[in-house]
C-alpha cells in the first residue's frame, strides 16, 4: 500500500506548495525606490535624492513600509553630504529613515487604476518615532504597482536641531517626494 | 519510511513561516546598505592643530585657510607689555588646497616665517571602512617649501636650492568612535639650510594627534610631533623642543574656525618640525587661529535637478 501513501503525500505537499506560492503572491517589494527631499529658503535650496530605498507592501494586511539607508543620499556638495550624515542625521546612529504603516482604505488589487489613499503608520527618522498619516497614490496597470507619495517631515519633530551658528540655511520643514514601482514578490 | 511522513507537515509550517513574513522582516531581506562603506569625516577639516589630518578636500572643493601665531604669551617677550603675545606676530600663512578628486589633494601657501612659500600634494591611499574590511586611513603627503628671502649673509644660500626643504609625511587614522579619532604621522624633513653642523639635514619625526568632539560642531583636537632625539641629537647649542599644539575646533557648514595653544612660532611644516626654539615651560606657548572657507566649484556640472543646491 506504499504506493497509495506516496501519492497521497504528493498531493499534500502538491496543495501546501500551492498555499506557499498564494501567500507569497500577496506581497509586492520594491529595491529602488527613488526618494528626493528639498530644503528651501530664501537663501539656499538644498536637494537630494537616492534611488535605494526599498518597500513592502502586504495586500491582506494592508500593511505598507519604506525603508532608506540615510548614507545613500547623494547631494551635488559632497560637504554638504558629510555635514547631512555627520551634523543632522547622525547616520552612524540612525543608519536607517523608516515609515510603517496600514492603508486606511481597502483597494482592489486585481483592478487597473489610480487609487488615491492614506497611510496611517509610524515615520522613525533620526532614531525618533512620529505618527503620521501620509497621502499617496496607488497606481495599478497590468498587475504591475506604483506608489506616489509627497509630504513634509519637520526637523523639530525627529530632534533634528538647526544651530543659529550655522552659515548655511536650512528650512523647518523638509519636503519628502517618494515613487516607485513594486513587483509581486515570487 | 517514517521519516518521510514529517514532509508535509515541513512543508505545512514553511507555508505558514511565509505567510505569518511580515513588513519588517520583507524590509531586512531587502536591505540594500552598503556593508563596505567607508567611514566619513574622521577630521572635520585638513589640519589637527599644526599638523595635517588625513582628511584631503572633496573632488573640485577649494579651500582658503588664513593662519596667525601671535607672540608667546609668557616669558621676555610676553606679559603685558605684548599684550600676552597679541602685538606680535610670529608667523602668518595664507593658502589654497584644492581637491582634484576626492582623494587627491594639491595645495600652494605663503608663509610669513623666511617669506616661505609651498606646494603640496596630499593623497589618500587607503580609507577605513565599516565593519572592520579596512580599519584605517592612509594619507601620502609630500610638501615642498621655498625660502623667498634675502640671505641674511653671503654664504646662506650658496647654491640656489639651499633655500628648498623637503617634507614627506605618512598619515595613518582611526575613527575610533564617532567622537574620537587618533592618528600617528612617521615623517621626514630633507633642508639644507642648517645652522649647526650635529643638526642632520635629513630630519625624521613622529607625530601624534587625537580629535575629541565635545558636540556635534565643537571638538577639541591636539597634535604634539616628536623630533628631539630621533635623527636630532638633545645636546645642541641651540635648544630645540618638540611643537605641540591644543586647540577648539568650530565647524558651521563650510567654514571652519580653530583657536589653538601651541609652543611653535611656525605654521608649516618645514618650519615648526624643524626650528621650534620656544618651550611649553617657559613662557613660549603662544595664540592662534585657522579661518578656512570651503568653496565649491564646477558645482554647474550636476546635471541632476533633484540633486542640484543653490545659493541666492
Amino acid at each position: 500500500m506504499t504506493w497509495i501513501n506516496n501519492i497521497k503525500r504528493l498531493l499534500l505537499s502538491g496543495i501546501f506548495f500551492a498555499i506557499q506560492l498564494n501567500a507569497m503572491a500577496q506581497t509586492y517589494t520594491s529595491k529602488n525606490i527613488k526618494l528626493a527631499l528639498y530644503s528651501s529658503t530664501p537663501l539656499e535650496d538644498i536637494r537630494a535624492a537616492t534611488d535605494k530605498c526599498t518597500g513592502v507592501i502586504i495586500k491582506d494586511s494592508r500593511e505598507i513600509a519604506f525603508q532608506v539607508a540615510v548614507k545613500s543620499f547623494e547631494f551635488d556638495r559632497k560637504l554638504m553630504q558629510e555635514h547631512f550624515n555627520e551634523n543632522y542625521m547622525e547616520s552612524d546612529r540612525y543608519p536607517y529613515a523608516k515609515f510603517k504603516g496600514v492603508l486606511d482604505q481597502q483597494i482592489d488589487w486585481n483592478k487597473d487604476g489610480i487609487y488615491n489613499v492614506t497611510v496611517t503608520g509610524m515615520l522613525t527618522v533620526h532614531g525618533i518615532d512620529k505618527k503620521r498619516t501620509v497621502p499617496g497614490k496607488i497606481s495599478i496597470s497590468n498587475g504591475q504597482v506604483a506608489v506616489s507619495t509627497e509630504f513634509k517631515v519637520a526637523c523639530v519633530d525627529h530632534g533634528i536641531k538647526i544651530p543659529k551658528l550655522v552659515f548655511t540655511k536650512i528650512a523647518e520643514q523638509i519636503n519628502i517626494k517618494v515613487s516607485g514601482k513594486f513587483n509581486q514578490l515570487k | 519510511m517514517n521519516k518521510f511522513r514529517l514532509l508535509p507537515v515541513a512543508i505545512l509550517l514553511m507555508a505558514g513561516a511565509a505567510h505569518a513574513q511580515n513588513a519588517d522582516s520583507l524590509l531586512k531581506t531587502l536591505d540594500t546598505a552598503d556593508k563596505r562603506e567607508t567611514v566619513a569625516a574622521t577630521f572635520k577639516s585638513t589640519h589637527v592643530v599644526l599638523s595635517h589630518s588625513s582628511e584631503t578636500e572633496k573632488k573640485h572643493d577649494l579651500d582658503l585657510r588664513i593662519r596667525h601665531h601671535f607672540g608667546d604669551i609668557g616669558g621676555q617677550f610676553g606679559s603685558a607689555h605684548t599684550l600676552y603675545g597679541l602685538d606680535v606676530a610670529s608667523d602668518l600663512f595664507i593658502g589654497l588646497d584644492y581637491g582634484v578628486s576626492d582623494r587627491f589633494t594639491v595645495g600652494v601657501g605663503r608663509s610669513k616665517q623666511d617669506e616661505m612659500y609651498n606646494f603640496s600634494g596630499k593623497y589618500k591611499l587607503l580609507q577605513q571602512k565599516v565593519n572592520e574590511h579596512m580599519p584605517i586611513n592612509l594619507t601620502l603627503f609630500a610638501q615642498m617649501g621655498w625660502i623667498a628671502r634675502e640671505p641674511f649673509s653671503n654664504s646662506e644660500f650658496s647654491k640656489y636650492t639651499n633655500r628648498f626643504s623637503w617634507f614627506f609625511q605618512s598619515i595613518i587614522s582611526r575613527k575610533i568612535s564617532s567622537r574620537l579619532s587618533l592618528q600617528v604621522m612617521p615623517g621626514l624633513t630633507v633642508r639644507k639650510n642648517v645652522s649647526d653642523t650635529r643638526d642632520p639635514e635629513a630630519l625624521v619625526s613622529v607625530g601624534f594627534a587625537g580629535r575629541m568632539k565635545l558636540t556635534k560642531r565643537f571638538s577639541f583636537v591636539a597634535d604634539y610631533t616628536l623630533v628631539n632625539g630621533l635623527s636630532r641629537p638633545t645636546d645642541l647649542s641651540q635648544a630645540y623642543y618638540n611643537p605641540l599644539g591644543l586647540g577648539l575646533e568650530i565647524e558651521t557648514g563650510g567654514h571652519i574656525f580653530s583657536l589653538n595653544f601651541m609652543n611653535s612660532e611656525y605654521i608649516l611644516e618645514n618650519n615648526f618640525i624643524t626650528n621650534t626654539k620656544k618651550s611649553w615651560t617657559k613662557g613660549g606657548v603662544r595664540f592662534g587661529f585657522t579661518i578656512s572657507r570651503n568653496f565649491t566649484l564646477f558645482k554647474s556640472k550636476n546635471k541632476d535637478p533633484e540633486k542640484r543646491s543653490d545659493i541666492y
